[in-house]
């Protein structure tokens, strides 16, 4: 029998461990229910997932709905959509939300496009707009957001994990499990392991200064610029956009971003970077982060302590210049800092 | 190989700006110019590869779009692919992911297609949901963000990796006719050859109307823009280019960092 529940939770565990995004939507669901009463539940699915259900049940305090898939011990787009499909065309909620990360981001369209639900993915905000429920979401490489409705009975929802966060009520019951067992196959898509990308990303990680490039640092050559401004600031590394290690301007244990390392430096200079959120999320830990960017309108300014509207080739040898010079003055014998470290 | 590659047409993100309109609510200004999404074009170069590697095949590539539209189709032929297929829409309005995925669908299915390609997301939508919910509509198996791809040793297989959070990758064979959204970083994007594209000028695409095609798919409603919110004190400095590049030592100095 399927429990009713009008706004679903589709909780994510690997190899019968919660993650923490399975807490952020429930926050996520709680607040929907502010616009949307109704009940809310969180359905795990997996091979071995009853542990890993009592806890968000007791954690979150809700009804947990565990589907027991044998066989199914990594997600896999094909049968885990195919569960869900089959569990959410049963159950009927009104919403049903996840994470987007690689996972969520890769099922929900294809299992909204099977049951005819609609989608909205990586929303980051919650509205009422024209008396309907809105889902925010970037657009045009995050320069906007757009307020997203839905007109069909069921909506997917893929939520950008980190905005919404848990707290747990104080003496809050603890939920509830409800088993269930589902078959699946997966024919078509064999599941062969993990594997680390070529090198470690300690070095980015550890360094409290980066000087981070994007593609708006034009050409190879001028990756010299940010080697010779991170050579006068004290333990400073030098980082970059996916683009630029896509371009191989950088190695890709530099990349800074979702796919690639998230760091927390005590100071960050964005050079040339729009600010896309993929690359952000990486970086939002900083202490102080300087933008250095020609266009006005990047996103990354959003994210910046102190904003600068320059065009970096120019900008950089500059900053180097008055840098150095203080240096000097503070201490006249410390020889020129500043010589280019590509490492 | 028969080899679909699935491209779109994007302003040029650098061009756009912010206006903010005396309503509040922000608009977009589109300076007009228009291309290839970025994420498209290495779905072009590892179709191009494919083919080269099996030394046969063929290879369309379709986008929808309105008029305009056509032109994107004109840098895969000269990368090296085969064919273009245009679904034309009545109007510039964007019909969102479902239609579109839907719309692809029809044409593709009687082609039946080795293997569809598309890049990870579009850079204006930003929705990634195109390939998956065509891979839904075909009943294809599929595989999104994928950063290698590796025959085999069934032939009837691909080896493909998938990028997943942190720098991990997972590893994956999917069996063919399958789907797959491609990373940026898979590969190299070729510039197209003169002699190919002056062939994509002459070459007659083909053109179908989407009013002819039946579009089933869940329709999301824009309701509208909002500027994205400030997360951090954002002091914007002033003056000539040497003097913010004074006042910025003169902070790395006050906060330490120097
Ligand atoms: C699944 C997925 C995962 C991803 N993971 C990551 C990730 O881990 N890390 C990552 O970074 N990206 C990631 N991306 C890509 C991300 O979406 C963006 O494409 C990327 O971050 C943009 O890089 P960029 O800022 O260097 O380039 P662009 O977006 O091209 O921006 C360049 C900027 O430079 C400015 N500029 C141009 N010329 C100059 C000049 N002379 N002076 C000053 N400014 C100038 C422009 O105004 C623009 O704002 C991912 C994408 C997907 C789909």
């Amino acid at each position: 029998m399927t429990e009713s529940v009008d706004i679903m939770v589709i909780g994510i565990c690997t190899d019968g461990r919660v993650h923490p995004e399975t807490y952020d939507l429930i926050a996520f669901g709680r607040r929907l229910q502010a616009f949307r009463p109704g009940t809310l539940g969180v359905c795990i699915l997996g091979q071995d997932v009853g542990a890993a259900a009592r806890e968000v049940a007791h954690q979150g305090s809700v009804q947990v709905t565990a589907i027991e898939c044998p066989g199914l011990s990594h997600y896999v787009s094909e049968p885990y959509g195919a569960v869900l499909a089959e569990e959410i065309a049963a159950a009927k909620p009104v919403f049903v939300c996840t994470a987007h990360t690689s996972q969520g981001w890769e099922w929900t369209p294809a299992v909204a496009a099977r049951i005819g639900a609609g989608c909205i993915c990586g929303v980051d905000g919650l509205t009422e707009s024209q008396g309907r429920i809105c889902f925010q979401k970037d657009v045009y490489g995050g320069k906007i957001k757009g307020l997203f409705a839905s007109n069909t009975a069921t909506t997917i929802i893929s939520v950008q994990p980190g905005v919404f966060k848990f707290t747990p009520a104080p003496g809050a019951s603890s939920g509830c499990v409800i088993r269930k067992n589902a078959t699946c196959r997966s024919e078509r898509t064999r599941y062969l392991g993990t594997s680390r990308a070529k090198a470690d990303v300690s070095d980015i990680t550890a360094a409290p200064i980066l000087v981070a490039v994007g593609s708006g640092i034009g050409n190879q050559e001028n990756i010299k610029l940010a080697h010779r401004l991170a050579g006068c600031l004290p333990k400073a590394a030098v980082a970059g956009t996916r683009i630029i290690c896509d371009r191989g301007w950088l190695g890709y244990s530099r990349q800074v971003g979702v796919s690639g390392a998230t760091v927390a430096p005590a100071l960050y200079i964005a050079c040339g970077i729009s600010g896309a959120s993929q690359h952000v999320m990486g970086m939002r830990g900083a202490g102080c982060v300087i933008a250095i960017n020609s266009d006005p309108h990047a996103p990354i300014f959003n994210e910046a302590d102190i904003c600068i509207v320059e065009d970096i080739t120019r900008f950089i040898p500059l900053i180097q210049d008055a840098c150095v010079r203080r240096i000097n003055n503070k201490d006249p014998r410390s020889g020129v800092p500043g010589s280019p470290r590509e490492e | 190989m028969k080899i679909l590659v699935c491209v779109k047409q994007v302003p040029d993100i650098e061009r756009i700006s912010v206006r903010n309109n005396p309503s509040g609510m922000p608009a977009l200004e589109i300076s007009g110019e228009f291309r290839l999404n970025y994420f498209d074009e290495f779905a072009v170069e590892e179709a191009v590869r494919i083919k080269e590697r099996m030394a046969r095949g063929r290879i369309d590539v379709i986008t929808v779009g309105p008029d305009r539209a056509a032109d994107v189709l004109k840098r895969p032929i000269g990368m090296g692919a085969d064919a273009g297929i245009h679904l034309r829409t009545p109007t510039d309005a964007d019909p969102g992911p479902a239609a579109v995925a839907s719309w692809i669908a029809e044409c593709a299915r009687p082609r039946e297609y080795r293997l569809i390609l598309c890049g990870s997301m579009s850079e204006d939508g930003m929705n990634g949901q195109v390939g998956p919910m065509l891979a839904a509509r075909l009943n294809l198996p599929y595989a999104t963000q994928v950063i290698a791809i590796t025959p085999a040793s069934d032939p009837s297989m691909l080896s493909i990796q998938r990028e997943i959070e942190g720098g991990i990758r997972e590893m994956l064979e999917i069996r063919m006719p399958a789907l797959l959204t491609l990373q940026p970083g898979i590969n190299r994007p070729r510039y197209p050859s003169l002699s190919r594209l002056l062939r994509a000028n002459r070459q007659g695409l083909e053109t179908v109307s989407t009013e002819a095609l039946e579009p089933a798919g869940a329709s999301i409603d824009c309701l509208g823009l909002v500027a994205p919110e400030k997360r951090r004190a954002s002091q914007v400095l002033t003056g000539s280019t040497r003097e913010k590049a004074e006042r910025l030592a003169a902070i790395l100095e006050e906060k330490a960092f120097l």
